[in-house]
């Protein structure tokens, strides 16, 4: 886990964004020409190929330039990864409330 | 759907997405429950899940710190945060941090309900972010950044 941290740094930044996310779930559905995703979210060119970028640093989307057109698709890191530290702190807090759990059973009757 | 699109759409029900609740009910009277979450020496009692658990501060005040060590076979774990919010005997609002993940910072909301029967409901809300959003979360311009992006998802969910 200690070994991603870096990437989960750059994964949680690029996914605390709302439109980060729909861009994700858009490419989800089929690849797309930043001009097709930037027209998609009424959003300048400008504005979107600096959320693209923050995902394509994140590993979460991949571009690639053809012509004069760049084409982006999801990128090879998933969100297994951003979502292994939740998954153990989780756990972690699972098996803390079975242990007060115990504990106040076994303290049952004590002031 | 393509089975990549349903991947993210977990992603945009927000704040779900970076939130993990955990619900108990306790046979205990909620006294006890915030007595058992709050006093240092029965928090030693049952925190370090069966390891030696080591409170280096608990101090339970808005704004006060805490730092408790699990000595367990394999290697010491250090965590610690601070006390956003103290409410007795219902809820804390505290952050959570462990050595092993610098950078990171939970953000718990406990809130405890006195179920009348003489059990405790207690609910568990955690909000996980960097500790640079955190830092970065009262500067200034973020609300409108928010607000704009959150009508593009809008109009991207009503497409």
């Amino acid at each position: 886990m200690v070994q991603h941290q870096p990437a989960l740094d750059r994964s949680f930044t690029a996914l605390a964004d709302p439109t980060r996310r729909a861009i994700l779930l858009r490419l989800g559905r089929s690849e797309a020409s930043l001009g097709e995703l930037s027209s998609g979210f009424e959003m300048t060119l400008t504005g979107l190929k600096k959320h693209v970028q923050i995902l394509e640093e994140a590993g979460l989307v991949a571009t690639k330039k053809v012509g004069r057109v760049r084409h982006c698709k999801l990128g090879p890191r998933r969100l297994e990864d951003v979502t292994k530290w939740m998954t153990s702190y989780r756990n972690l807090l699972e098996e803390r409330y079975d242990h007060l759990e115990a504990f106040l059973q076994h303290t049952k009757g004590t002031p | 759907m393509t089975s990549a699109a349903k991947r993210y759409e977990h992603l945009l029900s927000t704040p779900s997405d970076r939130q993990i609740r955990v619900e108990r009910i306790f046979n205990a009277p909620r006294e006890r429950v915030w007595q058992a979450l709050t006093n240092p020496q029965l928090v030693a009692q049952w925190w370090g899940r069966g390891n030696q658990l080591v409170i280096e501060r608990m101090e339970v005040e808005r704004g006060g710190h805490w730092r408790f060590v699990e000595h367990a076979p394999e290697g010491a774990q250090g965590f610690e945060g601070r006390y956003r919010e103290v409410k007795p005997p219902e809820r804390v609002v505290q952050t959570f941090e462990w050595d092993g993940m610098p950078g990171h910072v939970i953000v718990e909301t406990v809130t405890l309900e006195d179920l009348g029967d003489g059990r405790t409901r207690l609910v568990n809300v955690s909000l996980f972010h960097t500790t640079e959003e955190r830092d970065g979360m009262l500067s200034s311009g973020m609300e409108q950044g928010m607000a704009e992006s959150y009508a593009a998802l809008d109009r991207l969910l009503l497409r």
